[in-house]
């Protein structure tokens, strides 16, 4: 008997989703290429596509220098973040602290308030610390700020694991951080990937707080570059949405790169039944 | 294995509260250094200088204006620090690090609206003592008024800007229409172009919710015979038959299809996008807008008119243009102040100006070089911008970006007719008196 | 006695574990916060020299009480992230189902979906704002195209409040899938292969099988989304500059315009501290709602 092939709810979301999400990232990549007369075309392809907005990013502005920065700013951030907060997050998971319930509330409340009140009074805690524009103040102000959502996410995964595992690792006889490393963080990997791209991208998009802290060219991430972008009545959006597609790409990569990560799931059969 | 009390946490966080707090409680490294009422020597060192970009994007005229300071006075180097192009964003930099003792620029660029809320603020370092009466001279009484809060006077205008009615040429020729001297004219005019199909929108200005729309209201208001603040800067005078009148009239260029309705979402760079597209015959805009609409991106380069803005019918004169443009402010925790004071001197200078006007495509603010024929020859916008009637936003008040706030939400949200005219007059003004006696937000 | 000092042993080591994060996190945002509050409580005058504290009033607190301003900046940020936190969180599970089913090109599909929300959320607002533009944005030239004429989308109130969801929603989603997507993945297969030999329908098991196990999982990206939500500064900021007149003002342009355009810095602090204040209630009462329990362990 053929079997008739339906369209299923599926499919048709499927092909809704990424349509809805890839409409408009064409339509930046797409205006990218225009040049300034034909900004205000809403033709489909541009009318005269040129890659003049690529070489002005980077020819014009800095651009070089602010994605450099950037970069060497998320890695950090986001190394120091998994780091710490992994081992805070396993501690406020799984181990018998008292006042836990204090804790994660107290980071709730710490990550609740406005950065743009928050700005300010960071501004002279750097200052007073000599950690203006660098790239030390900068980071360090980062990890804090996305230290609570991460620790919010790696405990609710290490939540997740089931106790045997410890317990099993224990009779074995290894050290608890040891426990930790090699027989907790590979189930928890999801978790990890998630908090992981989360800070990236937080510090890689940020804007006030590097406005403020970071102001000198030598050390400006790329929002801030971009914010440079243009003079008082021009917003250039071409140049703007070249430099932001090439900003896109550092993230595209990483995501690809570390999908099995959180597609690869728990290993059958570690600790069931 | 040694371990952390876990009192020990919440001790060691108040203590570096704590120090900091007493760190930061004597915040600020202190007034201007060094007295520069008469320098010893030569100024000399180096300065950082704080601009946003002015002037063609195409051509760095800060940069021109720095190989030119460079050269003529030999001991002092400059720095050129990039700031955010939107004013708002670069306002907000320069609060945060200036209040926060920041040396690391010591001159910067500014709005002609801020002298008296960073006066207020003390965010500007006043330049009485180090610029003398004769300096001061080469600038007309109005505009160093507009620069002075409580009798100091607060930055050195660079230059100046003026806005204009840029017209097609082509299609008035096309339609044999002259150029409309009244907005009555205009509107007529428009309807005209627009019925004939010549053109699918008839005027183009700036009616979105942000200071541009001040500036817009403030011309048509005047024109009209109307104001925002009374001189005295203590009560509003925005509730009125005349301002009502020039209200109706902008919400009427909407409503009878002339402006389109998206005007009040329009920014300078919306407005002029539409125009050199070719969508629309009438645009109101500052200085840049002839060169850029004559440029190489525009497809109405060459059919582009100026003139000076119409007025209602009745009235005597060309219509008001209000004054904007740029002013260099000094850092008061600046740590070359003779060597800064040296340089905003010869940013007021004709030779600076020479170059702002000339390559920068500004209005300079020297009256001599704005009468330069030379000057008035190199941009078709200058001899124009001559015959001016000039009107001033109230930026002398020190709440004015409250002020400012009050006139440009009201008037917004009755352009977009969310609201009837009276009704957003009566709110604008309820709330720019309280803003004038400074209570409420 | 013995299994006592084993505990107290764990957890000292419990705190040296999690002392250096929760270090970093005091040291740099305790200062700021409590600073941040002391000045909604106190007269503060911005001088060149520094922020100038004197006294403790709450006259701060009372403008912003007796302000309608503020208040409609509240019920509009309140009635705007429950409306957007709603669509993402519902739209963000569906797309992780979609991505869990998804065999080839799974990794493709993750790179594209996260993309928007790499993007710099002002640069995002740009790209809506170019797109929404009543004269040549291409949502203009569509509808037109349909035979629709001069759409305004920015140019009404509840037009436009709706227009900045739809940016919102296209660019955070992702992050909501994500979350949703890593908590499918670590779910059990037994229980639910269990279900399905029992016979029951696809939908039943989502609703009364896997939904339940994912409540952790969403309940801490759904708060982080209230939270984020509740910040929204950029696309209002870009987009409507709070207009038309104040209609779509949010709390943090409202406090910015205050903290930095009018150099208010009191009331702009007392704006921040009921911002904090409103979240917490939300997020603490969401919880409750949500019945996920904090230091609970499973077991």
């Amino acid at each position: 008997m053929a079997r008739k092939r339906r369209l299923s709810w599926f499919h048709v979301a499927a092909v809704a989703i990424a349509l809805f999400i890839a409409l408009p990232l064409y339509w930046l990549i797409a205006s990218s290429f225009k040049g300034a007369g034909d900004i205000t075309s809403a033709a489909a392809f541009p009318p005269h596509p040129s890659g003049a907005n690529y070489v002005n990013a980077f020819s014009g502005y800095n651009f070089g220098t602010y994605l450099a920065n950037s970069a060497i700013v998320s890695v950090a951030t986001t190394a120091a973040v998994l780091c710490l907060g992994t081992l805070a997050g396993y501690a406020l998971g799984r181990m018998p602290l008292r006042g836990k319930t204090a804790v994660m509330t107290a980071l709730l409340m710490i990550s609740l308030f406005p950065t743009i009140a928050v700005v300010a009074p960071l501004y002279l805690l750097m200052r007073d610390i000599g950690w203006l524009n660098s790239y030390q103040g900068l980071i360090l102000a980062y990890t804090a700020l996305m230290l609570p959502f991460a620790i919010w996410i790696l405990r609710n995964y290490f939540l997740g694991i089931p106790k045997e595992m410890e317990e099993v690792a224990n009779l074995d006889g290894a050290s608890p951080l040891r426990t930790v490393v090699s027989v907790i963080l590979p189930q928890a990997l999801p978790g990890l990937f998630t908090a992981g791209i989360f800070t990236f991208v937080a510090s890689w998009t940020e804007f006030i707080v590097a406005l403020s802290l970071n102001s000198a060219d030598r050390y400006r991430t790329i929002p801030v570059g971009i914010a440079l972008f243009g003079g008082q009545f021009t917003t250039p959006y071409g140049t703007i949405f070249a430099a932001s597609a090439v900003a896109m790409l550092p993230i595209a990569i990483l995501v690809l790169v570390f999908r099995r990560a959180v597609v690869s799931g728990l290993t059958a059969g570690a600790v069931k039944g | 294995m040694r371990f952390i009390s876990s009192r020990l946490i919440p001790v060691a966080a108040l203590a570096t509260c704590l120090a900091t707090v007493a760190g930061c409680s004597s915040s600020g490294s202190g007034t201007a250094a060094g007295a520069a009422q008469s320098p010893g020597g030569q100024p000399k060192g180096t300065i950082t200088w704080y601009a946003n970009q002015f002037g063609p994007t195409s051509t760095d005229v800060r940069k021109t204006l720095i190989t030119a300071f460079e050269k003529a006075d030999q001991g002092i180097t400059v720095n050129l620090e990039q700031a955010p192009s939107d004013t708002d964003t670069f306002r907000s930099s320069l609060e945060t690090q200036i209040a926060g003792g920041s040396s690391s620029f010591d001159v910067y660029n500014g709005d002609v609206t801020w002298p008296a809320q960073f006066g207020k603020a003390g965010l500007a370092q006043p330049l009485n003592s180090y610029l003398s009466s004769s300096f001061w001279s080469q600038f007309s009484p109005g505009l160093v008024s507009s620069l002075t809060y409580q009798g100091k006077v607060m930055a050195v205008p660079i230059f100046t800007d003026n806005a204009f009615l840029f017209y097609r040429k082509d299609l008035l020729a096309k339609a044999h229409l002259p150029v409309p001297t009244t907005w009555q004219q205009l509107q007529s005019e428009a309807a005209t172009l627009q019925k004939d199909h010549l053109v699918k929108y008839g005027f183009a200005a700036q009616f979105d919710s942000y200071e541009g729309l001040t500036c817009d209201w403030t011309e048509f208001a005047a024109d009209a015979g109307a104001s925002s603040v009374n001189p005295a800067g203590t009560a509003s005078t925005i509730d009125s038959p005349q301002a009502v009148q020039a209200l109706d009239f902008m919400r009427g260029l909407i409503t009878s299809g002339v402006a389109p309705s998206a005007t009040t979402t329009f920014q300078e760079q919306q407005s002029e996008s539409l125009f050199t597209s070719g969508q629309v015959a009438f645009l109101r805009n500052w200085t840049y807008a002839y060169a850029d609409s004559n440029g190489s991106g525009s497809k109405v380069a060459g059919d582009v008119g100026i003139t000076n803005l119409p007025t209602f019918a009745g009235q005597s004169g060309p219509g008001y243009s209000v004054t904007g443009g740029w002013n260099l402010y000094l850092n008061p925790h600046s740590k070359n102040t003779p060597a800064a004071v040296a340089f905003m001197k010869w940013m007021g200078g004709t030779q600076a100006q020479t170059i702002i006007a000339e390559q920068g495509g500004e209005i300079p603010t020297v009256a001599s070089v704005l009468h330069d024929p030379a000057v008035q020859a190199s941009n078709p916008a200058f001899p124009i911008a001559a015959k001016n009637k000039l009107n001033a936003r109230p930026s002398f008040v020190a709440a004015y970006s409250k002020v400012s706030e009050a006139i440009y939400t009201n008037v917004n949200a009755a352009l977009t007719g969310s609201v009837s005219t009276q009704s957003a007059l009566s709110a604008a003004s309820q709330q720019i008196g309280s803003a004038l006696s400074n209570t409420g937000l | 006695m013995a299994a006592n000092t084993l505990e107290r042993r764990a957890a000292r080591r419990g705190w040296v574990f999690a002392s250096p994060a929760l270090l970093v996190v005091g040291a740099v945002m305790i200062f700021p916060v409590i600073f941040s509050v002391v000045m909604s409580l106190s007269n503060v005058s911005v001088t060149g020299n520094g922020i100038g504290l004197s006294g403790i009033t709450g006259a701060n607190y009372s403008v912003l009480v007796h302000a309608p301003r503020f208040w409609h900046a509240v019920e509009f940020t309140v009635v705007y992230t429950a409306c957007t936190v709603t669509v993402e969180t519902v739209l963000g599970t569906m797309i992780a189902l979609v991505l869990e089913r998804l065999q080839a090109g799974r990794g493709w599909m993750m790179a594209l979906m996260l993309l928007p929300w790499t993007l710099i959320t002002v640069v995002s607002a740009e790209l809506w704002g170019y797109i929404y533009n009543g004269v040549y944005g291409v949502l203009d030239a569509i509808t037109q195209a349909f035979g629709v004429p001069g759409v305004n989308v920015l140019g009404t109130p509840v037009s436009a409040a709706v227009a900045m969801g739809v940016a919102d929603i296209w660019k955070t989603t992702p992050f909501v899938a994500i979350m949703v997507l890593a908590g499918l993945v670590m779910l059990p297969d037994d229980v639910t292969e269990a279900a399905r030999v029992d016979g029951a329908g696809a939908w039943t098991i989502f609703w009364r099988i896997r939904l339940p196990l994912l409540r952790p999982a969403l309940a801490v990206a759904v708060m982080f989304r209230i939270l984020q939500a509740f910040g929204l500064f950029d696309l209002p900021y870009v987009l409507t500059q709070g207009g038309p007149g104040t209609s779509t003002e949010s709390l943090a342009l409202l406090g910015y315009r205050v903290l930095f355009n009018d150099l208010d810095f009191g009331p702009g602090a007392a704006i921040a501290a009921s911002t904090a204040l409103i979240v917490l209630v939300v997020c603490l009462a969401f919880l409750k709602v949500f019945r996920a329990q904090v230091g609970e362990q499973k077991g």
